[in-house]
């Protein structure tokens, strides 16, 4: 999507394809820079595992209130994926791109014959994947030890694909959300707090991080749902639980195709904007 | 330790500088400000936002979760202030070979590098979290009683201490591993541990969290001291905990300074 997003127009094959072989080639590179810090990703990992783990502490030994769908098992499985589509589709676009502005990076990046956002958002996706695999010991350590509560028959490969088709659409969302708050960093030097509001405090209050989005009373629950931010935790997860009709599934994955064009054309938009008020300070 | 007045002069001296360096760079200051301010308004919504899909959590009510929640946003508001900044800029100082320096200087080196600076940033939620407890007095969640007036300060006293501990320990990591990007970072997500009221854990973590890892200490036992539901057991077991913890925590860190071969350069 970034991809064809600073691609104007049609232009010849050959094109295409030298640019997607410098893709693939910065991708890797980025895999070998980000493994070089392996210590890191452990301390993430505990880090990413720790709130949604106290979480399901909390709604465990709750009082629900009436209408509540979710049962302990459901809350389980639900903390247990927390993590790993939270770590999905997260993107760290949002810190490095501002960074860039600062430390005049940008300057050097758009200099060289590879569309800068690109290179950043493939950096971001190899940090979460490596960042996966240090992730999934933990998970399945948790999982371990909660085995005898956990209901896991009803997982096929039909599910897990639409799983798989909702992580990417959730974490494109999501970039290109952080994405279009980081390119705001063209005018403005701090975008934390735009951030912080935008993108971290809605996201956990109505994406389903606090509560299953699932169990939220019906009149919030409609709301969340029009909000971009339970496609990108909440919605993989519901897929898993088993608890959304194929009629479901589709919808939601309509109305995150709609947000990633949305936020596509803003994203576009303020890029080709900032770039002409960029001017370039550090070195 | 040698405690002399000079010592706490020097302290409040670099807590002078420090402060004069954060208002060098206002609009950077009034945004961290603001940016405070909202991840507390976040983090009260959250509790809302929660007890719409429940009614009471492990026996304590939205109201008593509230007088939980402006406890813990106290102590950290705390720590942010006075430990955090230090804990930051720890890392460099190993790597960058600046501890040496410090290390030479003839002040304490565990004072210097706990308190060196400071940083006023979280005064907004300090202040947003104490306006909320003086709310819940008025509104009547929190009783007072004189015994809050023993229980609490002491209550108070043993968390502030316990988190110290939990600093230092950082600290001493970031000595004997040499390179600590987000060691604060860590001691950030630690502190959710403590969000949430330790009687929701099962039996056999909520032992640990009493004892070996006394998280409980740190928010449960004072929002219960405030809401008169701690035992006068609970408050001074806490309190021989946390000084206990202290004295190891710092015989640690000795250790492991006396060990310190030096990074960098």
């Amino acid at each position: 999507m970034l991809l064809l997003l600073q691609l104007p127009s049609a232009r010849r094959m050959f094109k295409i394809m030298s640019n997607v072989s410098a893709h693939l080639a910065t991708l890797k590179a980025h895999f070998k820079i980000i493994f070089t810090y392996r210590g890191m990703m452990l301390i993430q990992s505990v880090r990413l595992i720790l709130l949604p783990l106290v979480l399901a502490s909390a709604w465990l030994s709750i009082e629900k209130t009436a209408g509540n769908p979710y049962s302990d098992a459901d809350y389980l499985l639900y903390y247990l994926m927390v993590p790993i589509i939270l770590n999905l589709t997260d993107s760290r676009l949002v810190f490095r791109f501002p960074m860039a502005v600062r430390d005049g990076s940008l300057s050097r990046e758009l200099l060289k014959p590879f569309p800068p956002l690109s290179g950043y958002a493939l950096e971001s996706i190899a940090n979460n994947l490596i960042q996966l695999v240090y992730l999934l010991p933990f998970t399945m350590l948790a999982g371990y030890a909660v085995k005898d509560r956990l209901l896991l028959g009803h997982i096929n490969m039909q599910l897990l694909l639409l799983v798989f088709i909702a992580v990417i659409l959730g974490g494109l969302v999501r970039m290109l959300i952080s994405g279009s708050i980081s390119l705001v960093g063209f005018w403005l030097e701090d975008v934390t707090t735009l951030n912080l509001v935008l993108n971290g405090g809605i996201w956990a209050l109505l994406g389903g991080m606090i509560v299953p989005v699932a169990t939220f009373p019906d009149q919030i629950r409609k709301f969340a749902e029009l909000l971009p931010y339970r496609y990108m935790l909440s919605f993989p997860i519901e897929i898993i639980t088993g608890r959304l009709s194929t009629a479901e599934i589709w919808h939601g994955f309509s109305i995150i195709v709609f947000w990633a064009c949305i936020f596509g054309l803003i994203m576009r938009l303020i890029w080709k904007r900032g770039l002409k008020v960029y001017s370039a300070y550090g070195g | 330790m040698v405690v002399n007045v000079r010592q706490p002069a020097i302290i409040f001296k670099l807590w002078k500088a420090s402060i004069m360096q954060a208002l060098e760079y206002r609009a950077s200051f009034a945004f961290s400000i603001l940016a405070n301010f909202f991840d507390f308004i976040f983090g009260l919504l959250q509790y809302l936002v929660f007890f719409t899909a429940a009614q009471s959590i492990a026996g304590w009510s939205s109201e008593q979760m509230l007088v939980l929640y402006g406890v813990f946003m106290l102590i950290f508001a705390l720590q942010f202030i006075f430990l955090y900044p230090n804990l930051v800029s720890m890392g460099d100082m190993v790597n960058s070979g600046n501890l040496d320096l410090l290390l030479t200087k003839p002040v304490n080196a565990q004072l210097l590098l706990s308190f060196r600076r400071i940083s006023l940033e979280e005064l907004g939620s300090m202040a947003t979290a104490t306006a909320l407890l003086i709310w819940l007095v008025i509104n009547g969640t929190i009783n007072i009683t004189p015994m809050t007036f023993i229980l609490f300060p002491l209550a108070m006293l043993s968390s502030m201490l316990l988190v110290y501990c939990l600093f230092l320990m950082l600290m001493s990591m970031a000595v004997l591993l040499e390179r600590l990007d987000n060691m604060a970072q860590l001691m950030w997500s630690l502190f959710a541990l403590c969000r949430y009221p330790v009687d929701v854990y099962p039996s056999r973590l909520r032992f640990m969290f009493f004892s070996f890892m006394p998280i409980a200490y740190v928010s449960s036992v004072p929002a219960s001291a405030l809401l008169g539901n701690a035992s006068v057991s609970q408050v001074i077991s806490g309190i021989i905990i946390a000084l206990t913890a202290t004295i190891a925590c710092t015989l640690f860190w000795r250790r492991t300074i006396r060990a310190y071969t030096s990074a960098g350069g």
